[in-house]
């Protein structure tokens, strides 16, 4: 796995925005990187792909464990909404996408897991469409690239279709934010190729009727996708009524969720897996022993409030506004990094199966919502 | 093993995000054309013609003088705002249609504070 360069397409950024992707540069600064790109081999891809396959089956092993031994205390899950995971659990409601971070390091091959974006994981646009399209831009018909992100989309769709509780399937999404409206109407194309009525709602248009949620036309709403956060919507005004809804709408990412999307799942992870070869080890209170880790908010997004220590000496931190429902304690991982800087990979699984990858790279060794994404190819 | 590359790619709605979002700026003098509603359930009326900004193209009558514009001034907003008669029930925007209605006494606002509050541009992680 290795960075190459590219001559870099004068057109890149019309070429970008003549298949949808408006945010590919932030401040003037490119987000999107087109002249350079990972090669990986087909053994990294068989790595990548069967330890997104395992850490999967870990973590829904993790939630089983939870639920049984009712641990939401450590991932300070507010009691009214107890009940609704617990549900959304037994009833098997549908999930459809995560993406898992990993450290990879080139010495000994090995991937380790940083966390489980599994509530409202972003850069599906960016995996899914526009690396693809930059690939057949630049490497027409002789390379490969993991990525099959788009047809697995359709394919859990129609998979999920026959679960859903109406005929109708809202989206929704905060307003004034282009990536996350682009990667929420992609997700509602993918949706609708897969036969399913859709429609679009922001989420500050959404009614309470007193009974149920209904849309901006008094439309009962049963079942709703969202890319919006679980821990940001049991803190709001309408959060009481999900568990007061007459219509128990159906939420897609389903509430249980939220004990994949917290980084508390990391030490859970490693009591019940200790020393699995993909995991840090992580805890709720730092070990003596443990010297080189990284402080990370039990709830924190894109990096925010990260502390890095060396030795015990605090040598990278980023700002935020998290940090207040505790942190967890991660041993510290190496990695990768080429002259261009830090990259993590994230690998998506979507509908159970693990289809695609994305890299981030950033100047330091954190990555946050400014990292570049960098897009890839299998060389056979 | 899903780890191959998609053979083909078919968009429906994406693409149209973008070109709402992106569109080029309108030449100065291209007409722009307005759309109101008499509120958040009805259907958007073109009203363009009551805005005549170009002073060659103004009409007679002058700026808004239509009955739908008069209407929108003093429609009912609710709690005691706007320059609507309070005498007049509030739900007299709504019609006899009760699924409007309904959508007229929705509660909303209720999710999307924390968006709102934050500095992030993007809710996703």
């Amino acid at each position: 796995m290795h960075i190459k360069k590219l001559r870099i397409d004068p057109q890149w950024e019309s070429r970008l925005e003549s298949i949808g992707y408006g945010y590919h540069s932030i401040g003037g600064v490119p987000y999107w990187v087109d002249d350079y790109y990972y090669e990986i081999n087909n053994q990294e891809a068989d790595l990548i792909y069967n330890t997104t396959q395992e850490l999967w089956n870990m973590c829904l092993q993790a939630v089983e464990y939870i639920i049984k031994n009712k641990l939401y205390h450590l991932f300070k899950i507010p009691s009214f909404m107890i009940h609704h995971i617990e549900h959304s659990w037994e009833n098997d409601e549908p999930s459809i996408y995560g993406r898992f971070d990993f450290a990879y390091h080139n010495s000994d091959k090995t991937l380790k897991l940083l966390e489980f974006n599994a509530d409202t994981p972003t850069s599906l646009f960016e995996s899914g469409i526009v690396q693809w399209y930059w690939k057949k831009h630049y490497f027409p018909e002789l390379t490969d690239q993991f990525n099959s992100i788009h047809e697995q989309l359709i394919h859990s769709w129609r998979e999920i279709k026959p679960y859903l509780k109406a005929d109708l399937l809202h989206f929704t999404c905060a307003k004034e934010t282009l990536e996350d409206l682009t990667n929420l109407e992609y997700l509602r194309d993918t949706a609708l190729q897969a036969g399913i009525n859709t429609k679009l709602i922001y989420i500050d248009d959404i009614g309470w009727s007193g009974r149920n949620f209904v849309d901006l036309e008094g439309e009962p709403i049963q079942a709703i996708f969202k890319l919006y956060p679980w821990e940001w919507m049991i803190h709001e005004e309408f959060a009481v009524h999900i568990v007061n809804d007459i219509n128990k709408a159906q939420w897609i990412e389903p509430s249980w969720k939220m004990l994949l999307s917290n980084k508390a799942i990391l030490p859970i992870l490693w009591e019940l897996f200790p020393n699995h070869p993909n995991l840090l080890s992580a805890y709720f209170e730092k070990p003596y022993h443990l010297k080189h880790f990284v402080k990370k908010p039990i709830l924190s997004r894109e990096g925010a409030n990260i502390e890095m220590y060396y030795d015990d000496e605090l040598i990278f931190e980023t700002a935020g506004d998290y940090g207040q429902d505790g942190y967890i304690y991660q041993e510290l991982a190496n990695l990768h990094k080429e002259e261009t800087g830090f990259s993590i990979i994230g690998s998506w699984i979507i509908g159970q199966e693990p289809c695609g990858i994305s890299f981030r790279e950033s100047d330091m060794p954190i990555t946050t919502d400014k990292s570049r994404f960098i897009p890839h190819i299998i060389r056979h | 093993m899903r780890k191959k590359t998609t053979k083909h790619i078919q968009l429906v709605l994406i693409t149209s995000v973008l070109a709402t979002c992106a569109q080029a700026q309108q030449a100065p003098d291209a007409k722009q054309r307005v759309f109101m509603r008499a509120d958040s359930t009805a259907a958007y009326t073109e009203v363009t013609d009551n805005y005549k900004h170009d002073q060659n193209t103004r009409s007679g009558s002058g700026g808004m003088g239509s009955s739908l514009l008069w209407f929108m001034a003093f429609r009912h907003m609710g709690g005691m705002l706007g320059y609507a008669n309070n005498n007049l029930h509030p739900q007299s925007v709504a019609g006899t249609n009760a699924a409007k209605a309904a959508a007229f006494k929705a509660q909303r606002g209720g999710f999307g504070k924390t968006a709102n509050s934050t500095v992030k541009s993007s809710a996703g992680s």
